[in-house]
Formats: structure tokens, C-alpha cells, sequence
């Protein structure tokens, strides 16, 4: 029953998590706010992955081998945590940094050319400009 | 106020509450075993890529392609972000930068953390770890030395923008490299055992796997690093090279 509930409270967190950060993606007029709940969303993703490679067992072990044995191929077998959605995190986390960062350098620079990181003064001035409609 | 704090207590009650609810309305079962995918690569690691480290087993043997081309788009990402921000060369300014404790815990930590990152990176094949935690790792001295000494402190001492883009240029060459040679035997590309030795000198080395972490290292070192220069510019240099 407790094991149960933990399950379920880790997908209700992680998903009411991922729902504030679209809230704030949509409705936040801040570009950098916008730049802060995409990241939380990433994050809260990257935390899901992980989480589908969970299994309740005791104790856990890295899917690592202190040696090369048939033993430990065993032990690993029955307490290892799931390496796939490790190794997929693993560079989707350097990824994701290195997006945010070109998406901040463009944020930083839209501040310097038009003063404002206001999405809807941005789509105003836009619209002064002739550019959008 | 009142009305966001209204809204995070409705939300936390929402997220202990509904679970709860779930779990006596209806039964369901949680994970007890390792799925057959994980369970493939936990047992056959060993024999397959001759890696203990089973996660980078999978980044860089099992799923190496998807890798690479994860690697390109880091690649891509950060040149894209430089290319945003094109100044030629930052007026160095002496004396500016934190006071003397800060800069003598710094350069303790700062050394701390290089060699830490180091290890991580070289030891990918065989403890958790690898290129990428790696890199990040070192990235993070450089970010630390840029506040307390100032990002002219990094230039003064050779680390500049150009010298990181052409590291980042020579790392993913060495990746192409690593990934093409087995193709001139008539491998796929991205093969590891049948064209990588094991072990060198009684050292295992996992094959190309170390190869891999040590470009990967590199490439996301000089990446962030460049980064974090380009973003302490201070703003004058944006006004003065603007004409604003």
C-alpha cells in the first residue's frame, strides 16, 4: 500500500510540476520567465525518464561491475537500477543546457536591440515596425 | 499574494490528496523487476563492449550514433548562440574582481574541480561518469574563476573565445574520426570491439569508448566555457560596438 501511494505521488508531483511549467511557458509575458519554465518542464522530464527505469528492489546498485564475474551479473540482474533511460537522460540534460543557453543569448540580445523582454511589447513593436501583422 | 499562496496550497493538497485516492480506488501494480531491455544491457555489457560502466556503454557503443549526432547538436547549438554575440576582441581592465579570500578559496576549488573533472572523464569507461558529466564539471571552474577574478583573468591567461571555438572544432573532428576508422575495414561506422582493442598495455580501456569520452570532455569543456565568456561581456562593449 505504501509503495503504492510513493508510485503515485512521484507521477502526480511530476505532473502537476510539468502543468505549472506549461502555465508559465503560455501565460507568463517575460521572455526569461518563459526561458525558466521551459526549463523546469525539461528537468521535470528528464526526472520522468529516469523515473520509468525505477523498480522497487533492495538494496539498489549502480548498473556498474565492481568486477567482471558471473556473480555480480547476478546481483546486478536483481537490484541494478534500469541503465537505458540513464544513458538517454545522460546527454539530453548537456543538450538541453546548451539550448537554454542559445536561447538566453537570444533573449539577452532582443533586450539589447529592443530594450524589453516583453513578448507582447516585442509583438507591438513588431507590429510598428511592419513586419508582423 | 494571498491568491498565489492560495494556489500552491490548493496545488500541494491536490498532488498528496489524488494519489491517495488512486491508490484505494484502484490496484495497481508497481515495477518489481528490471525490464528485458535493461536486463539485456546489465548482463551482456561486459562481453559486448568490453565496459563495466553500463550507462556509457549504451551512449557510446550500443546507441553511439544517436550520440554523435547528439553531440552535432550541441555542437550547432552553441555556435549558433556565439554567432548571436560577435565581438572581436574585450578591452582588458585590470583590478577589478572579488577580495583576496575569495580569490585564494578559488583557486584552491577551481584546482579541485579540474582535477575531479579529469578523473570523471577518464574514468568513464569504468565508474559512473564520462565525457559529458565530465566536461560540464570543468565548464563550472570556469565559471567560478569568471565572477571572482573576472572573465579577463581567463583571456589574460590564453583561454579565449577563439582558441575554445577551435578545441571544440578539433574534438568533434576527433569524434568523426573515432566513428569513420572502422569503416576503412569495412565495419559500420561506430563499431567499437571488432576494431578497438580491449585493454592497452593491461589497461582496459573499453576501446573507443575512452577515446569518445575524452573528445566528448573537450568538446563540452571548450562549448560551456566559451559560453560563460561570451556571456560576462560587460555591456559597454555591446554599447560601444553598437554606436549606441
Amino acid at each position: 500500500m505504501l509503495e503504492q501511494y510513493t508510485y503515485a505521488l512521484i507521477i502526480s508531483v511530476l505532473t502537476i510540476n510539468a502543468v505549472v511549467a506549461i502555465y508559465g511557458i503560455v501565460y507568463r509575458r517575460s521572455l526569461t520567465k518563459k526561458l525558466i519554465a521551459l526549463t523546469i518542464l525539461g528537468d521535470t522530464v528528464f526526472v520522468a525518464i529516469i523515473f520509468s527505469g525505477f523498480y522497487f528492489t533492495h538494496p539498489i546498485v549502480p548498473p556498474v561491475y565492481p568486477e567482471p564475474s558471473d556473480v555480480h551479473v547476478d546481483v546486478l540482474a536483481k537490484h541494478a537500477s534500469d541503465p537505458l533511460p540513464q544513458a538517454l537522460v545522460l546527454t539530453g540534460i548537456v543538450i538541453g543546457l546548451a539550448v537554454n543557453a542559445l536561447i538566453a543569448f537570444g533573449i539577452i540580445q532582443l533586450y539589447r536591440l529592443k530594450g524589453t523582454t516583453d513578448a507582447k511589447k516585442l509583438v507591438e513593436t513588431l507590429v510598428e515596425a511592419g513586419v508582423a501583422e | 499574494m494571498s491568491k498565489r499562496l492560495l494556489a500552491l496550497i490548493l496545488l500541494i493538497a491536490l498532488a498528496t490528496i489524488a494519489p491517495l485516492v488512486f491508490t484505494i480506488i484502484v490496484k495497481m501494480d508497481v515495477p518489481r523487476a528490471l525490464k528485458s531491455l535493461g536486463l539485456y544491457y546489465v548482463k551482456n555489457t561486459i562481453n559486448d563492449t568490453a565496459s563495466p560502466e553500463t550507462v556509457t556503454a549504451i551512449v557510446w557503443d550500443y546507441r553511439g550514433l544517436d550520440t554523435i549526432y547528439e553531440t552535432l547538436v550541441l555542437y550547432l547549438a552553441i555556435v549558433g548562440g556565439l554567432a548571436v554575440f560577435r565581438v572581436k576582441e574585450v578591452a582588458l581592465k585590470t583590478k577589478i574582481g572579488l577580495t583576496s579570500f575569495a580569490r585564494s578559496s578559488t583557486r584552491i576549488i577551481s584546482l579541485l574541480i579540474a582535477t575531479i573533472s579529469l578523473a570523471i572523464a577518464l574514468h568513464g569507461h569504468l565508474t559512473p561518469g564520462g565525457g559529458f558529466p565530465g566536461g560540464s564539471a570543468l565548464a563550472v571552474a570556469s565559471m567560478i574563476v569568471i565572477p571572482v577574478y573576472s572573465a579577463n583573468a581567463l583571456i589574460a591567461r590564453g583561454i579565449t573565445s577563439t582558441r575554445l571555438v577551435a578545441i571544440r572544432g578539433f574534438a568533434l573532428t576527433g569524434i568523426g574520426l573515432v566513428a569513420f576508422l572502422p569503416t576503412i575495414r569495412g565495419l559500420e561506422i561506430v563499431t567499437n570491439q571488432a576494431f578497438y582493442p580491449a585493454t592497452v598495455l593491461g589497461q582496459l580501456i573499453s576501446g573507443s569508448i575512452s577515446l569518445y569520452n575524452l573528445f566528448e570532455f573537450l568538446a563540452v569543456m571548450s562549448g560551456f566555457t566559451a559560453v560563460a565568456l561570451y556571456l560576462s561581456i560587460p555591456e559597454e562593449v555591446f554599447k560601444v560596438a553598437e554606436g549606441a
